[in-house]
């Protein structure tokens, strides 16, 4: 027993080296100062950089009423609006195309050659960034709300069945051989077998998505696709402070607002599951 | 039939054999259902969502990708420099936010028993910053400091900063304070306490946040370039407008092939990290 005890230099020796760790973080530190030098340029504060600042802060507390009463398609209402409606019937549209999708591409539902096939569909889908679909919606379908519904919807169809086909496979294969023994039929087996399991998750996922898709459509406007993202970017390019604070104060509200609403039912579903 | 469907909407009570009534659980699915169905297709009028139109146009946007094939590869020398700016600009973003995020996330958890109102107010200045998307903070910051890749990547750091913290502060709420209040009790000082108590149970979350960040930076990153903020994505709208579909098609499949490779990398490492 005694042999197996170390002495304190022994123990010493055996502690990890901790020099590597330093000439890691002093190579980290070299890299990035070398790629600072080679890309970022600073030109220095302009000079008028400061008092543009300042009454930017001021604006974002002093928003314009006249844009907030306004309830006209160039009021802050619609415009707020018409950006959530973006969001929500993209993700509505993707929930219904990645479904079936989901389905094909899991490992327990369909023949391993179909989930090969539909799982490359999806992971081409997922690498493009949402805002160049949008881009290319807009050339082909024409600027409007209408794009960005599209582009959403493309948008969320990568993750939504990405995450849907991990809820799918978990699913318990017991439950429908009882429903089989007891004599279901196929249409009941799904009724009650799998809608109820499969619900909660499903419901969480599309919250989560729900909420990343508001994100993404309040700055798809920049590209001519719908929502607040490019009269924003006007009012701040035309230093029209007062307009701008009103906007960001509206976005800040509705993202808050969502956010809360889907923390709080996926907190119930996650609540009620045990 | 029509009984049968309708029943869906409201309990139904069946009568068993001892004449007890059984009654079902009320449901509220179909209601949900109802409601979503009918905001779909308010949405759908708000945003002019017609199906004629997308099939009649739909060819056009096939006819878009085929006019990207084959991609214009003497385009490549051009575009080089804006890509590697939306890369470093991510990178160097997510560096800076998650350092800065680290030791302010021990602050702001709520385990260290540190000042109440102090992280109350942080945190909730946090989540009205987190709301609001990099592209405006570009934007405001191309005014004050100059167009260019130092306001694309403040912007960036902001933005992951408010993303990371969150992160990790509801992470570090759930893990072991035993080794915390052991080394307190041989009367270590409360920073070192972090570091040799909670630092060794984080890191390996902590680095897979850093991976998280940038996967999505990277994503994000690209669409800077609008406001004059450094990156690809405003050449890539240039180009099409231009009608060259070749070089379009170039820039569209180098982002996409980088960001299926930093993808690739950083979800193997992640996958490492949860493991080890």
């Amino acid at each position: 027993m005694s042999n197996n005890r170390l002495s304190i230099d022994q123990q010493l020796e055996k502690f990890p080296k901790s020099w590597p760790k330093f000439v890691a973080i002093f190579l980290s530190i070299v890299i990035i100062y070398i790629l600072i030098s080679i890309t970022i340029t600073f030109k220095g504060i302009n000079p008028k950089g400061l008092m543009i600042a300042l009454s930017a802060f001021k604006g974002l507390f002093t928003p314009s009423l006249s844009l907030i009463t306004n309830l006209t398609q160039y009021g802050l209402l619609y415009m707020l609006f018409e950006t959530l409606a973006i969001a929500f019937l993209g993700t509505v549209l993707g929930v219904v195309i990645s479904i079936p999708l989901a389905f094909l591409a899991s490992r327990n539902i369909c023949p391993k050659w179909v989930n090969s096939i539909v799982l490359t569909i999806i992971s081409i889908i997922r690498a493009f960034p949402a805002f160049m679909l949008g881009i290319m919606f807009v050339k082909s379908i024409g600027p409007g709300a209408f794009a960005g519904v599209l582009s959403m919807t493309v948008g969320s169809v990568g993750m939504l069945s990405k995450l849907l086909i991990e809820a799918i496979e978990d699913l318990n294969p017991g439950i429908t051989e009882a429903l089989d023994a007891a004599g279901c039929s196929t249409f009941e087996k799904i009724r009650y077998g799998i809608i109820p399991q499969l619900s909660s998750n499903i419901i969480s996922i599309v919250l989560y998505r729900l909420d990343i898709n508001v994100k993404n459509a309040t700055i798809l406007g920049i590209v001519q696709a719908g929502g607040i993202g490019a009269q924003l970017i006007f009012a701040i390019g035309a230093r029209r402070w007062n307009d701008c604070g009103a906007m960001l104060l509206g976005i800040i509200i509705m993202t808050l607002l969502l956010e809360w609403f889907s923390t709080s039912v996926r907190r119930k579903l996650a609540g009620s599951k045990d | 039939m029509i009984k049968d469907f309708l029943h869906i909407f409201y309990p139904q009570t069946y009568k068993l054999a001892n004449g007890k009534e059984v009654k079902e659980k009320f449901n509220a699915a179909p209601y949900i259902t109802i409601i979503v169905i009918i905001f779909a297709i308010i949405c759908g009028k708000v945003t002019g969502f017609d199906l004629p139109r997308m099939f009649a146009r739909g060819k056009q946007f096939w006819e878009l990708i085929g006019k990207m094939f084959p991609p214009n590869w003497a385009f490549f020398s051009s575009m080089k420099k804006p890509m590697i700016d939306t890369i470093v600009m991510s990178l160097l973003g997510t560096v800076f936010g998650c350092l800065l995020a680290l030791p302010m996330s021990f602050y702001l958890s709520a385990n260290f028993k540190l000042n109440k109102t102090y992280l109350t107010i942080h945190r909730g200045v946090l989540s009205l910053l987190r709301t609001l998307p990099t592209l405006v903070y570009a934007q405001l910051l191309s005014i004050v400091i100059g167009t260019g890749t130092l306001a694309g990547t403040i912007s960036i750091t902001i933005f992951t900063y408010t993303i990371c913290v969150k992160m990790l502060y509801e992470h570090i709420e759930t893990l072991d304070m035993g080794p915390y209040e052991a080394l307190q009790s041989t009367g270590a000082s409360r920073p070192k306490c972090m570091i040799k108590a909670i630092y060794p149970q984080l890191r390996g979350y902590f680095y897979s946040t850093v991976l998280y960040c940038f996967e999505t930076n990277v994503r994000s990153a690209a669409i800077l370039g609008y406001v004059g903020a450094g990156g690809i994505g405003v050449q890539i709208n240039e180009q099409l407008t231009w009608r060259r579909y070749g070089n379009t098609g170039l820039m569209v499949l180098v982002l996409v092939i980088t960001v299926v490779i930093i993808e690739t990398i950083s979800r193997n490492i992640r996958k490492k990290l949860v493991q080890g």
